[in-house]
């Protein structure tokens, strides 16, 4: 997936000198390709992630597309008002791209976790927010940024799962995604960036399982989603991010009212995480890994 | 009646004040002279389009003194009368901060510490189209408690803006209290002069001092950011208000607006 991403940064770049890359001292290895191609479109801002929005409204302001990146504990989490200020109060186009979401960098502990993103972005207007599961989704999400008039936040989690779908994705931002669409089944899976490769192994292991991806939770297609869900008996929604304010919280919005049926949402709980350890590690303490969730779904 | 005329600017921002029953007069009266030097001056918006892709930026940082800018923006046609008579009021859409939506204010910066940070990615923006426009910006002294300002200053002076003017409006006060009370700044000129900036320190209410200053930065293209820090008097222009910090807070009621009102038709 990252490098889906810096082939698709990199081609943006070369297609309009406008578009700059702004990082706050990040992406070792991940910008090589960008700066050999791109030189004059790459601005390290320094360790100031603060100033580095702040310029990016300004350079937004006058015509330019940046692109602002930063481990997502800090682009969107540390500058959140920079983002509500001078980009979304405005509707200014500035791309964020936060990576390492949700605990992939799970060694290093809760500064750099992020679990919270999307929950503080949603009750901001004027941004989309965008979590792609795959490469494929990546690259869809990068043109629909682009394409966009608005700012976007891009929220890349753990990259390295494998594909999802077969080939590219064309869905229009806000659409769902069918992975798992055989049937009317009784029970529905939304799942959202990472957990969708999770989710897909469930369906694929599991009968009676539908699953779609979104990987558009901000703007969402509502009647796409009451369209998916209507008629089920029970819908999960699976996120790595906490349960509150997240794309279960999101779904929960839209069906309140409308869809009557069981939910939940598998998620991490109200809490940071106590250990350490590599990812498959930290997933598990959250109970978002595959082992984990098969056994709550077996169990229902 | 010459153009932005300082006592004029006081008067109009003294009608917003009373009409709307608003504070931060002391805040507005500090910069009217700088406002007024840059207007007249200074700041070019090509075709008189105050949108003009090759204007001059003008950011209001310290955006609790907007009402020195509405003023100017009035004088300027930009805002109408009717607008100015609103300022405040339920419906209005001149608000008590300064608000990008406005035509002519550049950045919303209630919120102390973000203008400096517009205003560099403006003055690179003009860099990298090679323009010949100017990016000015006023922060206040106590906003400079606000880390992302010396955050902007690193940048500014690493990218070589010499498009870019700050002004510190150095009135002394911040809002409980003096600066050096609440936050001792010390040497403010040396501060920026330690990050790379060719500063000068000059009284703010001077306009010849001001206008002098600013067209010296503005011809010299040598690749550092520019600083003003300008010593002023907050509520500068009426004596009650000089010097005294409850003009951050205070509402006129008729009496003292009548009473800054004739001290400032009595001094013309």
């Amino acid at each position: 997936m990252r490098a889906a991403f810096s082939d698709a940064l990199v081609a943006a770049a070369k297609a309009n000198p406008k578009v700059l890359l702004l990082t706050g001292d990040h992406g070792y290895a991940l910008f090589d390709a960008f700066r050999k191609e791109c030189p004059q479109q790459y601005i390290n801002c320094g360790i100031a992630e603060q100033n580095m929005v702040g310029v990016a409204a300004g350079l937004a302001k006058a015509g330019f597309i940046p692109f602002v990146y930063g481990l997502s504990a800090f682009v969107p989490i540390r500058v959140l008002e920079q983002i509500k200020i001078d980009v979304c109060y405005e509707s200014l186009k500035v791309i964020f791209i936060g990576d390492g979401a949700g605990v992939v960098y799970s060694h290093l502990g809760s500064s750099h976790q992020s679990t919270e993103d999307i929950a503080a972005l949603r009750a901001i207007p004027n941004i989309n927010i965008l979590s792609p599961a795959d490469r494929f989704e990546l690259s869809n999400s990068m043109a629909q940024a682009l394409a966009s008039e608005r700012a976007t936040y891009l929220r890349m989690g753990k990259a390295d799962l494998g594909d999802v779908h077969p080939g590219p994705t064309n869905n229009s931002m806000g659409d769902l995604v069918p992975v798992v669409v055989n049937q009317q089944a009784d029970t529905l899976i939304l799942a959202t960036g990472s957990m969708v490769s999770v989710a897909n192994k469930i369906a694929s292991e599991i009968n009676n399982i539908d699953l779609y991806s979104v990987p558009s939770i901000k703007p969402i297609n509502v009647q796409g989603v009451i369209n998916a869900c209507t008629g089920r008996k029970k819908i999960f929604v699976l996120e790595e991010h906490s349960k509150y304010g997240g794309l279960g919280s999101c779904i929960a919005e839209i069906i309140a009212g409308r869809v009557l049926c069981e939910f939940e949402i598998i998620g991490i709980n109200d809490r940071f995480s106590e250990c350490c350890g590599d990812y498959a590690y930290l997933m598990e303490e959250h109970g978002l890994n595959f082992s984990v969730v098969q056994k709550l779904f077996e169990s229902h | 009646m010459d153009s932005f005329n300082v006592k004029n600017i006081r008067k109009t921002i003294l009608d917003m004040a009373f009409n709307g029953s608003t504070v931060h007069v002391g805040c507005a009266f500090s910069i009217v002279e700088i406002l007024a030097v840059l207007y007249r001056n200074h700041l070019s918006f090509p075709s008189n389009d105050v949108n003009s892709p090759i204007r001059d930026y003008m950011v209001l940082s310290k955006g609790h003194g907007v009402m020195a800018q509405y003023a100017c923006l009035h004088e300027k046609g930009y805002l109408p009368s009717e607008d100015i008579q609103q300022y405040f009021k339920s419906g209005s859409r001149l608000k008590g901060l300064a608000d990008a939506h406005i035509p002519g204010i550049e950045a919303t910066t209630g919120s102390l510490g973000h203008g400096l940070s517009v205003a560099v990615g403006l003055a690179l923006a003009a860099k990298l189209n090679k323009t010949e426009q100017m990016c000015y910006v006023i922060v206040g002294d106590g906003e400079i408690n606000e880390g992302p300002i010396w955050e902007a200053a690193l940048f500014a002076a690493q990218f070589k803006l010499d498009n870019l003017i700050v002004i510190v409006d150095k009135n002394g006060f911040q809002a409980m209290g003096t600066t050096d009370e609440v936050m001792s700044l010390g040497n403010i000129e040396k501060k920026f002069a330690d990050f790379e900036f060719d500063a000068v320190t000059l009284d703010g209410h001077s306009e010849s001092e001001l206008d002098t200053a600013i067209h010296a930065f503005k011809i010299n293209k040598n690749d550092r950011p520019k600083v003003i820090v300008a010593n002023t008097v907050k509520g500068k222009g009426v004596s009650f208000m000089e010097n005294d910090n409850i003009w951050h807070y205070t509402r006129l009621n008729k009496e003292t607006y009548a009473a800054a009102v004739a001290e400032l038709q009595g001094e013309k």
